[in-house]
């Protein structure tokens, strides 16, 4: 374990191998968490307005749909697991970032391609409840204010997924060619913890308060 | 594994300071995922709560909700984003971040008269008693009739 640490560790690239900024912390790192912090009030301004239609379906002028409030349809033992499985996938994340920090390219790629795989299958579970949704419950996008509200918030979630999956795919490429930059894969890994968290708040604002 | 990492701490070209001695350890963070687990459990059991204790737990739920939603928002940026180990520079921008948006948001959910959401399904709800008429010996709102 030890003899393939060392000989993983020329492939990584540190910290201090970058030159240094006036603050201390690397243009990457500062530009993700600007980043996050913008993105922070975009999901804010989402969540606060499913929260204002939510109760208040109300038909959208030229279409006739479902009325129903969204909550009516929610599965709340589905969703619990498919959250389970976000959380998990945090884990499977900061134990890559050790692995790089470390020098562990092996573990690494088990790591990186974990976070990938749950990523994945928790897309596959909002996948499954939209289609629910549409096909048994005939609760599309544009069926009523509260439902356009709830996709728009959840499908935004899902796409930032997608973006994490692609960006952790392509740090599971790079580690298999040219050098990888420790802080890269942090700031993959940071990124990957915001989505995490994001679903922290929706789970329990959109789906648990009644 | 441990052999592994005191190994290369010796002539690692990793500052010290940055992450080896101040970063959670692997055990450490499965702690974290096992606590954000429970809380997670107990979050869902709320769901559950009406028909095992076959009353309305509304009141008591949301706030227990609310509070296990902020302590796991705290435990995955604190110990996953590295914020507790991080530069406080960091740490004042998510700070300061959070108060503003958190400030913001309730303003606009109170100017969108969510906080008084009786639960129908009209847009500004109408107020739940209706407005006294204008005039007391009349039943009639306005002025009160000639004569």
């Amino acid at each position: 374990m030890s003899g393939l640490a060392y000989e993983s560790l020329e492939d990584v690239e540190f910290p201090d191998d970058i030159h240094t900024t006036s603050t201390g912390i690397s243009n990457e790192k500062l530009g993700m968490w600007v980043y996050l912090a913008s993105d922070c009030l975009l999901f804010g301004g989402m969540i606060s307005t499913y929260l204002i239609y939510k109760n208040r379906p109300g038909e959208i002028a030229g279409l006739s749909g479902n009325t129903d409030k969204v909550s009516e349809y929610f599965d709340i033992p589905f969703t619990s697991m498919t959250s389970f499985i976000l959380l998990m996938s945090s884990l499977t994340m900061v134990l890559g970032v050790n692995a790089v920090i470390r020098g562990d390219l092996t573990r690494l790629r088990l790591w990186l391609t974990s976070t990938a795989v749950l990523g994945a299958l928790f897309l596959g579970g909002q996948i499954y409840e939209f289609t629910n949704f549409v096909v048994n419950d005939d609760l599309g996008f544009t069926s009523n204010v509260a439902a356009s509200a709830f996709y728009a918030l959840t499908g935004l979630h899902g796409v930032h997924v997608v973006v994490g999956v692609i960006m952790l795919l392509s740090m599971l490429a790079i580690s298999f060619g040219t050098r990888i930059r420790a802080e890269a894969v942090e700031v993959v890994g940071l990124y990957w913890h915001f989505v995490d968290i994001v679903w922290v708040l929706i789970f329990t604002i959109v789906y648990l308060i009644p | 594994m441990s052999a592994a990492v005191t190994e290369l701490d010796d002539d690692s070209p990793v500052n010290p300071g940055e992450h080896h001695t101040h970063g959670p350890t692997d055990a450490q963070y499965f702690k974290v995922f096992f606590l954000l687990v429970a809380l997670t459990a107990l979050e869902v059991s709320t769901y559950w709560w009406d028909d095992i204790f076959n009353a309305d737990t509304k009141k008591i739920a949301v706030p227990v909700l609310i509070a296990l939603m902020v302590i796991k928002f705290f435990l995955v940026a604190l110990y996953f984003m590295h914020l507790k180990y991080d530069s406080p520079l960091l740490k004042r921008t998510f700070y300061v971040g959070m108060i503003v948006a958190i400030f913001v948001y309730v303003v606009a959910l109170t100017v969108m008269n969510f906080w008084s959401d009786s639960g129908t399904t009209e847009f500004n709800d109408p107020p739940i008693d209706p407005p006294a008429p204008f005039c007391a010996t009349s039943s009639e709102p306005g002025p009160c009739p000639a004569g």
